[in-house]
């Protein structure tokens, strides 16, 4: 039985990750192509861009502002191959990076949102079980909605979506502040709304605002290569197709746990 | 009788927990490695998934 209320997460989380691919295909990618164009030359490149399947000379050209050795090599391979050269072996972490397993980059965007989607239904399984509080189809879309709340909506108050390029704080000192944000929004929002007692949905605001108010870590220089008008574009266009995945998620789950949970 | 089998076939409290947590894990754990991880790997693969996820990112 416990095997089954796994396979039900896991069979959700997998099918939200391909309707998440094509989403993000659909809106936000192009977004994050366009702004890699302003992208400064400080930092690495995501190795093989421009390898997905039918843009390669487009996106050969969108690497040009890259000076790394390696980004130039890799602009040439890229322009000859339509498939990426990974040159780092798979759990060596080598600086230059590089897609695993030599895939495209539309493949390693593919694998990862499959990850994704699989580790965010079994975290939404696992909540609901560990609560006690059932997903079903009548509820599934309020409890992915609350899910999106609590993993992207209320962190994105302090740490807005990003486009490469953008001028953020130290990557470790944001992802303390994010993993922070999203477990004390989680147990905020259950309080607030899976709880009856006026004192526990209080609890539940306070631990909502607390990282708010103690804010997210800001980049000392705001300053931008990137047009503003695409990152505005790209926060709403994240948002809202993160929005579709976690209600897409929520709802499949729902059907998963009467199909497969219960199906015994 | 024959109503409670019909409706569903329902976890002990015992084992609903053990799901639970065998789930929390294992999914923070792939949630850990496509979005969080500090491999150069991992983040070119995963590049424009953790950017339209929002994950703190470069």
């Amino acid at each position: 039985m416990i095997v089954r209320y796994l396979l039900a997460a896991l069979v959700a989380g997998l099918f939200s990750g391909v309707l998440m691919t094509a989403a993000q295909e659909a809106r936000v990618v192009p977004l994050i192509l366009h702004a890699e164009e302003f992208e400064g030359g400080d930092e690495a490149a995501p190795a093989a861009e421009g390898t997905t399947p039918g843009t390669g000379t487009e996106g050969a050209a969108q690497t040009q502002d890259h000076s790394s050795l390696g980004a130039v090599i890799l602009d040439v391979v890229s322009a000859l191959s339509p498939v990426s050269v990974a040159y780092a072996h798979e759990g060596e972490d080598h600086e230059e990076g590089g897609i695993m397993f030599g895939m495209s980059r539309f493949s390693g965007t593919l694998l990862a949102n499959l990850v994704t989607g699989a580790g965010f239904g079994l975290l939404l399984a696992g909540f609901s079980l560990v609560s006690g509080h059932p997903i079903t189809v009548a509820n599934g879309a309020l409890w992915g909605a609350a899910g999106w709340l609590a993993v992207h909506m209320l962190p994105a108050i302090g740490l807005p979506p990003e486009l490469p390029g953008f001028p953020a704080a130290d990557l470790g000192d944001r992802q303390v502040w994010w993993i922070a944000t999203v477990i004390l929004s989680a147990a905020g929002l259950y309080l607030l709304f899976l709880k009856q007692n006026i004192v526990a949905k209080v609890i539940g605001i306070v631990l909502i605002a607390a990282p708010q108010v103690y804010g997210a870590p800001q980049p000392g220089d705001i300053s931008s290569n990137v047009p503003a008008v695409l990152g505005a574009e790209f926060a709403v266009a994240a948002l809202a197709t993160t929005l579709f995945f976690w209600i897409v998620l929520g709802l499949s789950l729902g059907f998963a746990n009467e199909k497969i949970a219960k199906a015994a | 009788m024959a109503v409670s089998t019909t409706s569903s076939v329902t976890l002990s409290a015992n084992d609903r927990l053990v799901a639970g947590v065998l789930a929390l894990l294992l999914g923070a754990f792939l949630v850990f490695g496509a979005g969080l991880a500090n491999s150069a790997v991992l983040h070119d693969t995963a590049h424009d998934t953790r950017h339209s996820y929002g994950f703190p990112c470069h």
